[in-house]
């Protein structure tokens, strides 16, 4: 594989993440391969901000370690940026503002570009010196400024053939600058890819499995979840900003037991405040989606940071006992397959389904095939319209596989009245006035185990619930999550210094079929990584399997995985 | 089956009775309420199948089960929320919160302000016992300055909340105060706050005989007036909004009760996008289409 990595750097508010875009769009029109990653804070002005973008000829699964092209746009980006650069890499800067200070010119190419004076020139506005520096490093990458333009002018289009024009123009003149040549040449195999990030895939995966009722506090890294939602609001959805976290959950249970697919989402935060809420959905059996979508804690921790430290916590949130899935999408395309499964799975188990996201995963955008939009399958379980039986409708019916039957309110003849209390198979109360009372023990003894027998029902019924073999090999990296992808990357890197790693990846994690996922990992060598300090991943499998696995990789300093990171450590541990 | 026989059954037929048994205290102001809703349901005319009672959690939250409707009895203080989202969902159900003043001006007070203001159309009855029924005698938010409950034993110091004026404040459509020992003058405000279009809300007075021993029936009887025969205007905000601090000012001799607050406005569903075209539950799957412009999107 050939992939050169271009940072864009700066301050919030200079563009910096327009630009990444930009260049992701234009690298995946002209037939290339695209990842791409931004490190910012939770300030809206000044802070430095960075999106790298990283460009080959085969599929990335990680957006890589070092850079190949800097984009500097201030001198915070030289001082930060320069300990990250590859041999030989490209620094782009304007002389008129940025000075490469600490930076060896025989060792790295320093090319001055004018930027804002081209900017000033050609359109009399500043903001456009991002877009001769973007002219410039798609010369270094050998990318012509065909795919640019056609970019250009369907971002840009509405705005009128002004702005398209100074944009064109802009590119051109940093593309043309003296001393900037092509010295990076990716191969492009003319494929045009579609591309977006893990929230977007989550979100259409939603969509197209009939989710149209979506409800959120804003909280980074789920937010732009709800943005989606809220810019396909004229295509049949609902998005609903919430008062809080509480609210955003109740709604969410509230609109499904009225029959809609529905969903909620957030982060670790507002995940603990949704926690009593999840058992709700658990004991009125109402099907529900959550996403929690992962950043660095406790607390607020840093907010636009990833990790994945509450694998434990979603697993084992709110109180009492109910069946409950929680999966983790292992890349971007995953991240659509599952959330369009997820809703399935919800309906025919009635139960949640949690999500489980980082920042990593809901941000990172990259480039790839057409998702299948028109081959989601939808199952809504056992949905009644009819009353069979005489007397009252028994919405918690006791049945063998623990499922029982459904009925959305408007429904004639099924009226019930799903209770939060422990109840018998009408929804009848057998708690405040008649716990302790021995037909009622013998109500609660049933009714826990009928809803327990979900699971016994879900290992049967389902594969999913197994670990994955992705690659073969001596000894095994072992993931869950947004960590498989850097993970593939890292067992090539290894593979190709001669070390005969595989990849086992987890994505649904709960339940786990013990059985099967023991017989997996036997008598396999083992190294689990995981973006935690404290191995939840193999506490999982361990409390699953009883293996144990002794030698770990694990991330909790915010930044995301690359494949050089974990195949450098990996190879610390063989020593 | 003789005649008398037939107009049985469609009796039987509209007391929205599940068979089961309310599990209050003899006397408990709940029975009222009770009865006060079924009066109203029986007085719309509304089929049971399109009902859904949404309560949280005390003892005025067992309201749902004696009902043969649809229901969700929910979370401490989050019967607004759940409500909320039957109704988003299904705009053709007439959704009904009830609740207890500890659920909905305690825990749940949140929801309530943003409920009002969404005006989303339900109707929530606060069943208001100025004291926490089901954990056995604790002080509420409603509880008046002084009163000895397990958790206050030597008086409360903390101001009573004005549910009337906050919700008034924070936007509800239909604003009415009850008393459950008035059951008549009760039900026609719930009546008229469930056929109301938008967030209606009722505070009723619905005495806990058990652990309240300081705001019973005959206290709530020998204070309440009605504002309707008082010459209230309950189109008129500032006034509304002055009668809801009335009977603290008068130290609660007197206490106003009937309709505080009245205003039609658009509600939440007639203006939402989604929603013009009909309720959720009905809008269709997205076609091939609309998926693939999506997908366009990312291209
Ligand atoms: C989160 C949570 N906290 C506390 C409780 C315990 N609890 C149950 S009912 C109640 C208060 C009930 O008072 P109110 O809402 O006024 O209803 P009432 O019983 O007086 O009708 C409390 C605190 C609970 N169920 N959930
Ligand atoms: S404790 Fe009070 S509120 Fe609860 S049922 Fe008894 S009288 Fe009613
Ligand atoms: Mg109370």
């Amino acid at each position: 594989m050939n992939s050169v990595s271009i940072r864009i750097a700066g301050a919030n508010g200079d563009g910096v993440e327009s630009s990444g875009s930009l260049m992701i769009r234009v690298a995946a029109k002209n037939g290339l391969h695209v990842f791409g990653y931004r490190g910012y804070q939770s300030i809206i002005r000044g802070g430095h901000v960075w999106y790298q973008v990283r460009i080959a000829d085969e599929r990335l699964n990680s957006h890589g370690e070092g850079i190949d092209i800097l984009i500097a746009l201030n001198q915070d980006a030289i001082k930060n940026q320069k300990s990250h650069l590859n041999d030989k890499a490209v620094v782009i800067f304007d002389p008129s503002k940025v000075k490469p200070e600490g930076i060896d010119a025989s060792k790295y190419r320093l090319v001055g570009v004018p930027l804002l004076d081209i900017a000033i020139e050609v359109s009399g506005d500043p903001i456009m010196r991002n877009v001769v520096a973007i002219g410039s490093a798609l010369k270094f990458v050998g990318i012509d400024l065909n795919a640019f333009n056609e970019v250009i002018k369907a971002t840009f289009g509405r705005k009128g053939d002004k702005v398209v024009q100074s944009n064109i123009k802009a590119a051109e003149k940093g593309y043309n600058y003296n001393g900037v040549e092509t010295v990076y040449k990716i191969k492009s195999d003319g494929k045009e890819r579609y591309t977006m990030d893990g929230n977007t895939a989550l979100s259409i995966g939603a969509y197209a499995a009939g989710c149209k009722f979506y409800s959120a506090y804003p909280m980074t890294p789920a937010s732009s979840i709800l943005h989606w939602f809220a810019a396909h609001e004229n295509k049949g959805v609902m998005p609903k900003q919430t008062e809080d976290e509480i609210a955003a959950i109740n709604m969410a249970i509230g609109a499904s037991a009225a029959g809609v697919r529905s969903m909620c989402g957030t982060s670790g935060g507002g995940f603990s405040l949704m926690v009593e809420a999840l058992g709700l959905a658990g004991i009125l059996e109402t099907p529900l989606v959550v996403v929690e979508s992962q950043r660095t804690g406790p607390s607020t921790g840093l907010p636009t940071k990833t990790e994945q430290a509450d694998l434990l916590f979603v697993m084992h949130a709110s109180q009492g006992e109910f069946p409950r899935i929680v999966v983790a999408p292992r890349s971007t395309e995953e991240s659509f397959d599952i959330a369009a499964e997820a809703f399935n799975l919800a309906d025919r188990y009635q139960c949640p389904v949690i999500i489980l996201m980082d920042l990593y995963l809901s941000e990172h955008v990259r480039s790839m095939e057409r998702l299948n939009v028109e081959g989601v399958t939808i199952d809504r379980g056992k949905v009644v319209t009819e009353q069979k039986e005489e007397g009252r409708f028994k919405r918690y019916l006791i049945t063998d596989d623990g499922v029982s039957p459904r009925a959305f309110p408007g429904t004639k003849g099924l009226e019930f009245i799903a209770p939060s209390d422990e109840h018998n198979e009408y929804g009848d109360l057998v708690s405040d006035a008649f716990a302790g009372l021995d037909e009622s023990v013998e109500v609660r003894i049933q009714m826990n185990a009928k809803r327990m027998r979900k699971i016994d029902t879900m290992l049967e019924r389902e594969s999913v619930f197994v670990p994955h073999v992705d690659i073969e090999g001596e000894q095994y990296l072992v993931t869950f999550g947004s960590t498989t992808q850097p993970a593939i990357e890292a067992v090539e890197l290894l593979k190709a210094k001669g070390h005969n790693f595989g990849l086992i990846s987890f994505n649904y994690l709960m339940p786990l079929d013990a059985e099967k996922t023991a017989k997996i990992l036997q008598g396999k060598k083992l190294i689990n990584v995981e973006g935690n300090s404290t191995g939840q991943l193999a506490k999982v499998i361990r409390m699953a399997t009883g293996i144990n696995i002794e030698r770990s990789i694990l991330k909790s300093d915010g930044e995301a995985f690359t494949g050089e990171l974990i195949a450098n450590e990996a190879m610390r541990l063989i020593k | 089956m003789s005649d008398s026989n037939q107009t049985a059954v469609t009796k039987a037929k509209q007391n929205f009775a599940s068979g089961i048994k309310p599990i209050w205290c003899p006397g408990c102001g709940d029975f009222g309420v009770h009865a006060g809703i079924v009066k109203a349901l029986q007085e719309i005319g509304v089929e049971k199948e399109k009902v859904a009672i949404v309560s949280g959690i005390g003892c005025s939250s067992s309201m749902p089960h004696p009902f043969s409707t649809y229901g969700v009895h929910s979370l401490h203080g989050r019967l607004l929320p759940v409500a909320s989202g039957m109704k988003l969902a299904n705009d053709d159900l007439t959704v009904i919160g009830t609740g207890g003043d500890g659920d909905g001006y305690g825990i749940g007070v949140g929801h309530l302000i943003h409920t009002a203001r969404r005006n989303i159309d339900i109707t929530y009855i606060v069943m208001n016992n100025e004291i926490y029924g089901l954990t056995t005698g604790q002080t509420s938010p409603t509880s008046l300055m002084g009163a000895k409950t397990k958790s206050t034993p030597f008086g409360s110091i903390e101001n009573p909340e004005n549910p009337v004026g906050i919700a008034i404040s924070a936007g509800a459509t239909y604003v009415a105060r009850a008393f459950s020992g008035d059951p008549m003058h009760m039900a026609t405000l719930i009546k008229n706050g469930i056929l109301h279009k938008g967030f209606s809300i009722i505070d009723v007075f619905s005495p806990c005989v058990t652990f309240n021993n300081l705001n019973t029936y005959d206290w709530f009887r020998s204070r309440v007036y009605k504002l309707d025969q008082a010459g209230h205007d309950p189109s008129d905000k500032a006034k509304a909004m002055e009668k809801s601090f009335e009977a603290e000012a008068n130290n609660w001799e007197k206490i106003p009760i009937g309709l505080f607050y009245k205003e039609e406005k658009p509600t939440y569903s007639s203006m939402d996008m989604t929603l013009q075209k009909g309720a959720l539950i009905n809008q269709p799957m997205p076609t091939k289409q609309q998926l693939g412009e999506i997908m366009e999107e990312y291209k």
